[in-house]
């Protein structure tokens, strides 16, 4: 009979029981999905970092590593295996295509994963081993003919395998893309046994080992390992550690990313239903108080009284977990799929959601509480005798403000009285009211801010500072600066150098600009494009922060395979993409830094055939690998408006129908001495609208103070400030206001159907 | 002169099938400035009938004229409008607003009616001219029973309604705001009609209305009502 009663209750209080079941269902889904996401993206990655080797570190040398240096790296103590290895970006014949050609000569380190065909032979005269990711997007298939070429040398071949590789987990052709094109750009790997055949005796002779990097797996630190390796092989080598690699770092970036989120959106969803909860069962306790001692008058025991509304809290908390676990794995899914947008950043082989261990955890324990909530709120009601129990709840006595005796108070409206007081009687009510006020407005404004915020860099650092249509990169090793400098010239066009260079012991891009042409430009740390002068070095802002140093201090620097260190003066402060240090040409030369030039930028349509350009990049291309990326901001955003809707609507209607349902009787009263509907109706609503009003400039600075954590956290790399477009003020206000309004509205609406008389009959 | 009229007024609530007839063609006509009681057992009727006085409900047949005016035909708006002006309510349960103090529970029908009298003037009338700034869970029940009079009566009405006015009371406390109802009538000429269980209530009526089964049993106007004090309660 009890059942029975539990389920007409839960009708009898469906808006609180609906309006709690999406609350739960929210903070669940959302609090899983963000786990969903992150721990998704570490498993899958993890798999084939391990399946492929993926190497711990990776040595350098411009002259190339030989067998005798393979064997002293393996050596060294900590080493479990090591590999030479080559990357080098290749030309697909007849096509603008370029590949990173890649040979590892021991493939347990920086190997693939074979996704189809053949497996990986390492005597194989002619096999590719495709990325299936470049495969897919230009219609190539296995057994299908392939010519690369590099310089005089070509190399043909049939594709043998469709594969993946940790190596290139993110697939970008240099530091200027922030997204992998597939159309354009892909990675293959060939046997040492095919370099050798295509490579004529000679070049060889010329050139020593085609072997540029040493790729090891270990377990040593850095600090220890450049020490060992440096002894090993008798020379300062350039040595990066996995956390200097994009495909490391920048997935595990997302990792991290996605745990920040996970520590975010969720507790505020997640407060917000528990708080929700704790004011909702409250209510419907105190509503049912006489019901609750009735069945105690009748010979009910305590404990069946508790377990029964105990129960209506944890069928509300089974009911919005199980809705929950459906939206948290659907937003997991919505980022992490094969065909989403994280599959555009990242290539893994597998898609598989998985879920945290403790998220299941942390799921048992907000059902567990939200029981507790129920028992608790019962249990208060429950105490006394039977004959307490059977008293209706009597609400909390009035007592007077501090600020009535102000002479402002005694001249404001009764309506006014009436609301004020009612928001410090009911504080709880109103104090949730507002949260879910602050909640909508943080998540607007940190939702769209992030997309003002990406909109200006990307003007600034992309529309405004690469002011050129083309972007040719040079082939370093066989191109003079004067060679370099006469193309630029020639094409009308600015040209730059580039140097992997040290400051301390950590390494960082040194870059040296022509700046004739105005063809690069640099933006200052308000994001202001300036010119750069000839009497230091600029430095982005992640190193003068580290170093703590500002225009007019000094700065010391040595740049790898030299024994050479400057010391310069710092002529300013960055905004930058990379992480570097930047000098024009003339203080270059003034400062005695040689370099080589790596990339010529021009606007000219004509590029002729040099064998000095080693690729050629468009604006477009570049701006288009960040439309994708922006594609995958915006359904964040929207999602986030949505939940911050959705959130708003929830809180404030359920809180809403407390407060009607809570003044039924003031309203009735109202409405028996001559009030109108309509001016009852602005009495409600307008107690909504300050609560908004209060809600919206708290929730500014919050959405303002969660916008800068997630910059921080999610984008450090990339030096981003905060921006918020009048649109974005405008919306996030209007949006919330408009909610409350409406929410407002449709509450204000019931007071036409109060039943004065049957209200008014009611016992106090 | 009559100031209420019922012209063969009937009031049929429906729940589903099920049809109760509360008011079933009733016709009634009452005095300005009368001390009037309406009697009758529980489901008779009277609640019913004052509600359709006081514009709270309207009636599914007949025509209910107050003051020379219709009010059975009024939209909502208007019915509020008539309650704002004409009727002045005070209920068993005494109905006040618990998050407004005393003063301005009653200064709160100047946002609505057309010619309110003063608050304090009203609350002195009632005897709570020292209670003024405290809240109605500050009060007894007598003394809120006091305000929700000095409301009714702050509008300046010409009939007050008083459902079971006493029924919430003690004996004492009760015969402290018939006395001031009574004098209402008495002194400021207003038509005060009382809906009520208790027959002794009755012997202080200008005019007994008995109801039963939704119809009016009798209408008897008594030519030497007793003072309060000369009721045995």
């Amino acid at each position: 009979m009890l059942l029975k009663k539990l389920f007409r209750t839960l009708w009898q209080y469906k808006a609180q029981f609906i309006s709690m079941v999406i609350m739960v269902a929210l903070g669940v889904g959302v609090f899983l999905g963000f786990n969903v996401e992150w721990y998704s993206l570490e498993v899958n990655t993890n798999e084939i970092y391990e399946a492929t080797g993926f190497a711990d570190f990776r040595i350098y040398s411009d002259k190339g590593f030989s067998p005798e240096d393979l064997e002293a790296v393996r050596a060294m103590d900590g080493v479990e295996d090591a590999t030479r290895f080559l990357s080098l970006n290749v030309s697909v014949k007849d096509d603008t295509d370029t590949l990173a050609l890649t040979i590892s000569e021991n493939m347990q380190v920086s190997g693939i994963m074979v996704m189809e065909g053949e497996p990986y032979n390492a005597e194989d005269p002619d096999g590719f081993w495709l990325s299936d990711s470049y495969a897919k997007a230009n219609g190539i298939a296995l057994g299908d003919q392939l010519t690369l070429t590099y310089q005089v040398i070509s190399v043909t071949g049939t594709v043998k395998g469709l594969v993946k590789s940790s190596e290139y987990l993110i697939c970008l052709p240099d530091t200027n893309q922030m997204m992998p094109d597939y159309s354009t750009y892909g990675f293959v790997y060939i046997s040492p046994v095919m370099l050798d055949r295509a490579i004529p005796a000679l070049y060889k002779a010329l050139i020593g080992s085609l072997y540029h990097q040493i790729n090891v797996r270990s377990s040593l630190d850095k600090p220890a390992f450049v020490e060992a390796a440096d002894k090993a092989l008798g020379t300062t080598r350039l040595i990066l550690s996995k956390d200097e690699t994009v495909s490391w770092s920048e997935a595990q970036g997302e990792v991290n990313e996605g745990k920040t989120m996970a520590s975010i959106l969720p507790v505020l969803f997640l407060a917000i239903a528990i708080l929700t909860m704790v004011t909702t069962m409250h209510r419907i306790c105190a509503s049912e108080k006489t019901q609750i001692g009735t069945l105690k008058a009748l010979g009910f025991k305590d404990r069946r009284i508790l377990i029964h509304y105990s129960a209506y809290a944890l069928i509300i908390g089974l009911l919005g977990t199980i809705l929950g676990i459906g939206i948290g794995y659907g937003l997991g899914w919505f980022i992490m799929n094969p065909d989403g947008a994280m599959a555009t950043y990242i290539d893994v082989p597998s898609w598989t959601l998985y879920a945290p261990a403790f998220s299941w955890f942390v799921i048992i324990g907000i059902n567990a509480f939200l029981a507790f909530i129920g028992f608790l709120s019962v249990r208060k009601m429950l105490q006394g005798t039977a004959a307490d129990a059977l008293r209706p709840y009597s609400p909390k006595r009035m007592k007077h403000l501090r600020f009535e005796e102000t002479r402002r108070f005694k001249q404001l409206g009764f309506g006014t009285k009436w609301n004020l007081r009612d928001c410090v009687r009911h504080k709880a009510r109103s104090l949730m009211t507002l949260f879910g006020i602050i909640g909508c407005m943080v998540l607007l404004v940190g939702g769209l801010g992030m997309k003002d915020t990406m909109d200006a860099f990307l003007d600034v650092f992309y529309e405004k500072a690469i002011n050129y249509t083309t972007r040719i990169n040079l082939d370093e090793e066989n191109t003079t600066p004067e060679e370099g400098k006469a193309l630029a010239e020639s094409l009308n066009g600015d040209w730059s150098a580039s140097r992997a260079v040290q400051i301390g012991d950590k390494g960082y891009t040194l870059e040296i600009h022509s700046t004739l042409h105005d063809k690069v430009r640099f933006a200052d740390t308000d994001m202001k494009i300036i010119p750069l002068d000839d009497s230091g070095v600029y430095l982005c802002s992640r190193i003068a922060r580290d170093y703590h140093l500002k225009a007019g201090d000094e700065l010391t620097f040595s740049p790898y395979d030299s024994n050479e260190h400057y010391t310069v003066p710092v002529a300013g402060v960055l905004d930058s993409m990379t992480e570097g240090i930047f000098m024009t040409n003339t203080f270059a030369e003034k400062a005695g830094i040689p370099y080589q030039v790596s990339s010529v930028y021009t606007d000219s349509a004509e590029i002729p055939d040099n064998p000095h350009i080693l690729n050629r990049q468009s604006k477009q291309s570049i701006m288009d690998s960040f439309n994708v990326f922006m594609d995958l901001m915006n359904k964040m955003i929207w999602l986030l408006v949505i939940a911050a809707v959705i959130l708003g609507i929830v809180v404030l209607y359920n809180l809403g129908v407390m407060s009607y349902t809570e003044r039924y009787r003031e309203m009735a009263t109202l409405k028996v001495v001559g009030f109108r509907d309509s001016k009852i109706g602005r009495l409600l609503i307008s107690q909504n609208l300050w609560l908004t009003v209060l809600g919206i400039l708290i929730g500014i600075p919050a959405g303002i103070g969660v916008l800068q954590y997630l910059l921080t956290a999610l984008a450090s790399e990339y030096e981003l400030k905060l921006v918020l477009g009048l649109p974005t003020w405008l919306i996030s206000i209007l949006l919330t206001f408009g909610v409350s309004l409406m929410v407002g509205l449709m509450v204000a609406r019931k007071n036409r159907h109060i039943d004065m008389v049957a209200a008014l009959k009611t016992a106090e | 002169m009559a100031i209420v009229e019922f012209q063969n007024v009937s009031r049929v609530y429906r729940n589903g099938d099920h049809e109760q007839r509360a008011l079933d063609h009733v016709n009634l006509s009452l005095e300005e400035g009368k001390f009037i009681v309406i009697l009758g057992p529980s489901g008779a009727g009277k609640s019913t009938l004052l509600n359709m006085l006081g514009g709270l409900d309207s009636p599914t047949e007949g025509t209910i004229i107050v003051n020379g005016k219709d009010i059975s035909t009024l939209t909502p708006n208007e019915l509020a409008e008539y309650r704002a002006a004409s009727v002045g309510f005070v209920f068993q349960s005494y109905n006040l607003i618990p998050t407004l103090t005393v003063i301005e529970n009653v200064a709160l029908v100047k946002e609505i009616a057309p010619n309110p009298l003063s608050s304090h003037d009203m609350l002195k009338a009632v005897g709570l001219e020292d209670h003024i700034h405290q809240f109605p869970s500050e009060l007894s029940g007598g003394e809120q029973q006091r305000v929700s009079i000095a409301r009714a009566l702050a509008k300046n009405p010409h009939i007050l309604l008083c459902d079971e006015p006493t029924g919430a009371l003690d004996s004492e406390t009760g015969v402290m705001v018939l006395k001031l109802l009574l004098s209402m009538a008495r002194d400021m000429g207003k038509t005060i009609i009382i809906v009520t269980h208790n027959q002794n209530i009755a012997k202080m009526a200008d005019v007994i209305i008995r109801v039963k089964n939704g119809k009016i049993k009798s209408c008897e106007e008594q030519d030497h009502p007793l003072s309060v004090e000369e009721v045995d309660w």
